[in-house]
């Protein structure tokens, strides 16, 4: 019998480390998963165990658990196995790689405290902030503390592969970077300079904030860093899914990347420009200047160009594929690709929705239809198409293909994992088309209520409950879809046993290799200075008009500790009573 | 670098694609229609919106022309003025501040729609053609009672819209042969004078100008309040012919009602003379 050739056989110690955040990550997908029915059921009023205030409670967590946990330990993940595999070579000190893992869990451990501390009598905190945590509302210290290990460990896990990739350098000084790797370290690059923009909110202005060191804060300055990050996060996310689209695709599909030097090119072209375009979530912001908001959209506009690339290669080098299957014809080459395969089918479906995504999101990025979406639940039919199934369905589908390799095994059940798949392209398509089309005339996006008292909305097309019934099926066969794909994940791991047929670990080859890009394209410096430039031109003018109406703390906010719950009734007297 | 030629015309494709939205896009925004919001409002410390001119007595003023302001304060979970009434075929700023944490202000349904940042002063200029009812909703979450901040939006045909208001302030009791007083406040927020006539009616009969008021007879004032301004009236009242019992009196000016009830009670009975 050949000798088996895994991930799991070629790096023992990193495939522990790469199954740890994997798990970290799924667990997190189940926990927010579940929250998410609880939301999808409660504001559409199909059933409710909640009062309506600890809604927010609820959707803190599902925010930050899926958009910053699932995703992120994800990411670090897939990047250690992809840094080491095209390096061939393993990290530099394992107890390092474990550190920052050990780091971004114990973050992750204080911010879920804190968030629980909303709905948890004896815990005595609370972070009902929601993931963007605007000031003045303020969070107990925990939380940042929390958010700020959780970012300082991703930095770390960059680091640690920068290191691995120079020591390679230094043995292979001749060669190109191989394209993984250079994924992967561009996307740490932009996302060292975006999170600078979190990491000075927090603990330059919010953590002392919260700590009483200082009394007040800029909430229009917080809100800006934010969205300094805010807005580069989601390339982060999405960065692995391209990863894997370009690397684990066309293999899936039987065949090989179009080419290599496009692929590069999209990679720097999120480097240079991801950052510069936060403001596009102000556009509806007072004190920030219209020519400011303009720059933010032409930015976001340049930004469709490396994703209709991303298109066309992915879609290219799947056709590829099924021709080397034996696919012909205009489109029934489609029918020789591998559709029985969950990791492929679910990325395929995934690449499909992000279509629809990048679609909708075109329409976000309009400066002036914005006016009409923004804070919509179309925002948020928008979203779960993008992160919410391009990046997630893309995990879920690649772990398929990844757990065997880290774990040696083979999956529980394959069968069940395409069912999986298919069954979230199916959950997602009613629940985002219902609530991109409630956004339209008006739901709000971050609402416990599907109503309001004194008006109710008016749908062009259809009504409001066949709209709220397609976004509670929609949410309860994304949630059963989630435990399918727990439930087979788990039972690959502790159940099944270990199998000499695992494929080998490799990654797809290319028709058009490096050799055909200029060596330019590997000068990480100069990409990473032209980012820094144009993050320097698209805010320094705004940060410092900000700064300069409202001051760098702002004139005088009080803090705002969501903990202190009243009833609505008194606050209207209280309004009344400050009122002249 | 080697390029497809696929690959080249889809990427001269995508330019096109981009330059062209960037176009429509822009061409969209400093076209007529809808204005930016942007950061002419200013900035304000939420500890003085009282003392702000604008946010001292917030609501609807005129401007001049089919011109109108209107302030409102946002502040957990309501907003002040909850309903805001305007006239068809008018153009409306609005200059709208929080007093807490961070808030919107959305009329459902339509791309009228700004944050409000505390500290921060939104501004936002809005054309209203027809004559409608909107919602108003914040939907930036704001705290755990947040799906209760709304108001409501009128935008009414020009002829039934005024900015008139009126209080009345007058004692519940007199006693039977006493002289009492009816006061009304009248204010006008037109940028125009009012000029109109103020009607007091108690019971059924009508009776001129300055006279005082008898038993049962309506009493009118003609009355000029400037514009921006407000104006006192005071509706003397002898109750020597009332007869002991309860009175209802309406006030009416431009249309708009303050009511009450007098009761006028014998001497003996200890009321409060002529208050
Ligand atoms: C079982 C699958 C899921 C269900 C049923 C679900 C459901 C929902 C619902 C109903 C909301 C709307 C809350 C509101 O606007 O009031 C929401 C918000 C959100 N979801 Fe999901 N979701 C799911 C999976 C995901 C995934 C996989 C991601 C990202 C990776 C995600 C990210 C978000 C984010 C970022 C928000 C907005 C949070 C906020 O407004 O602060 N969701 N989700
Ligand atoms: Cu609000
Ligand atoms: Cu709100």
């Amino acid at each position: 019998m050949a000798m088996r050739n895994a991930y799991i056989d070629q790096f023992p110690e990193e495939a522990r480390v790469i199954r740890a955040a994997l798990w970290s990550s799924f667990l997190a997908l189940m926990i927010g998963g579940t929250l998410g029915l609880i939301q999808g059921l409660h504001r559409t009023n199909v059933l409710r165990f909640i009062p309506s205030q600890d809604y927010y409670t609820v959707l803190t967590a599902h925010g930050v658990l899926l958009v910053i946990t699932f995703t992120i330990f994800f990411l670090v993940g897939i990047f250690t196995w992809a840094v080491t595999t095209s390096l061939d070579r393993g990290v530099k000190d394992i107890r390092f790689t474990w550190g920052w893992y050990a780091m971004m869990s114990l973050g992750t451990l204080l911010v879920g405290v804190s968030i629980l501390g909303g709905v948890v009598d004896q815990i005595p905190m609370n972070a009902d902030v929601l993931y963007t945590f605007y000031s003045p509302f303020q969070a107990h210290p925990a939380f940042y503390v929390g958010f700020v290990l959780f970012v300082v460990g991703t930095w770390l896990a960059g680091f640690d592969w920068f290191r691995t990739w120079w020591a390679w350098k230094k043995d292979n000084p001749d060669e190109r970077i191989p394209l993984p790797t250079f994924m992967a370290l561009t996307t740490m690059l932009f996302w060292y300079l975006s999170s600078i923009g979190v990491a000075i909110s927090i603990l330059a202005f919010l953590l002392p904030w919260s700590l009483g060191i200082i009394d007040s804060v800029n909430p229009l300055l917080t809100r800006t860093l934010f969205w300094f990050f805010g807005h580069p996060v989601v390339y982060f996310w999405l960065m692995p899914a391209y990863m894997l689209w370009y690397t684990m695709l066309p293999k899936l599909s039987g065949g090989k990347l179009f080419s290599d030097p496009l692929a590069r090119v999209v990679f720097v072209l999120f480097l240079i420009l991801s950052t510069p375009v936060g403001i596009h979530h102000q556009y509806l912001d007072p004190g920030i200047a219209e020519g400011f908001k303009f720059i933010a959209m032409t930015n976001t506009m340049f930004l469709l160009l490396p994703s209709l690339l991303t298109a066309f290669t992915v879609v290219a080098s799947m056709e590829h594929g099924a021709r080397q299957r034996g696919g012909e014809g205009y489109l029934s080459w489609l029918k020789a690709l591998p559709w029985r395969d969950p990791a492929f089918t679910g990325m395929a479906l995934a690449g499909l929705m992000f279509a629809a995504g990048g679609f909708s999101g075109m329409i976000n990025a309009g400066l002036s239809i914005n006016y009409l979406v923004h804070n919509s639940w179309w925002v948020v039919g928008h979203f779960h198409l993008t992160v919410g199934t391009a990046v997630a369905l893309t995990f879920m589908a690649a772990s398929y293909w990844f757990i065997p390799q880290l774990t040696g095994k083979e999956i529980w059940n394959r069968s069940l994992g395409l069912v999986q798949v298919v069954l979230w392209f199916i959950g997602m398509t009613f629940m985002s088309n219902a609530m991109h089309r409630a956004g339209l005339f008006g739901i709000p996006r971050r609402t416990a209520e599907p109503q309001y008292e004194g008006f109710s909305f008016d749908p062009a097309v259809g009504t409001v409950a066949e709209i709220d019934a397609q976004v509670a099926l929609g949410a309860a066969l994304l949630t059963l879809s989630v435990y399918l794909f727990i439930t087979n994940m788990v039972l690959t791991t502790i159940g099944g046993s270990t199998s000499d047929a695992i494929p080998d670990n490799t990654y797809a080859g290319t028709l058009s290799g490096p050799e055909d890009s200029p060596a330019i394209i590997d000068n990480l410096k100069l990409w990473t200075s032209i980012a820094v430039v144009l993050v320097i031109i698209a805010y320094s003018l705004p940060l410092a008009s900000i700064i300069d109406a409202g001051g760098l703390f702002g004139p005088g906010i009080d803090p705002w500790k969501p903990s202190v719950v009243v009833d609505p009734s008194l606050v209207l007297e209280s309004v009344r009573g400050v009122m002249p | 670098m080697n390029i497809h030629t696929y690959e080249k015309t889809w990427l001269a494709v995508a330019m096109v694609l981009i330059v062209g939205f960037i176009a429509t896009i822009t061409y969209g925004a400093v076209g007529p229609g809808i204005a930016m919001i942007d950061d002419d409002g200013g900035t304000i410390d939420p500890d003085t919106i009282n003392d702000d001119e604008r946010f001292s007595d917030p609501g609807v003023t005129h401007v001049g022309g089919n011109e109108y302001e209107a302030a409102v304060v946002a502040q957990a979970w309501a907003y002040t003025p909850s309903e805001i009434t305007v006239p068809a075929n008018s153009t409306v700023t609005f200059y709208v501040t929080s007093r807490d944490v961070t808030h919107s202000y959305t009329v459902a349904g339509t791309n009228v729609n700004t944050m409000v940042v505390p500290g921060q002063v939104s501004e936002m200029t809005v054309e209203f053609d027809e004559p409608g009812e909107y919602g108003i909703l914040c939907n930036e979450y704001c705290g755990a009672y947040h799906h209760t901040m709304e108001g409501k939006l009128n935008v009414v045909p020009e002829d039934e819209f005024d900015l008139t208001e009126l209080s009345t302030e007058a004692p519940d009791e007199a006693q039977l042969g006493n002289q009492t007083t009816i006061n009304t406040t009248v204010s006008n927020d037109m940028n125009y004078d009012l000029e109109t006539t103020a009607t007091l009616e108690i019971g059924n009969q009508t009776v001129e100008q300055d006279q005082t008021v008898e038993q049962d007879q309506t009493v009118e004032q003609d009355v000029t309040v400037p514009a921006h301004g407000s104006e006192t009236l005071e509706f003397a009242v002898d109750t020597t012919d009332f007869g002991t019992g309860d009175h209802d009196w309406t006030v009416t000016v431009d249309g708009h009602e303050g009511s009450g009830t007098l009761t006028v009670t014998n001497a003996t009975e200890g009321g409060d003379g002529d208050a």
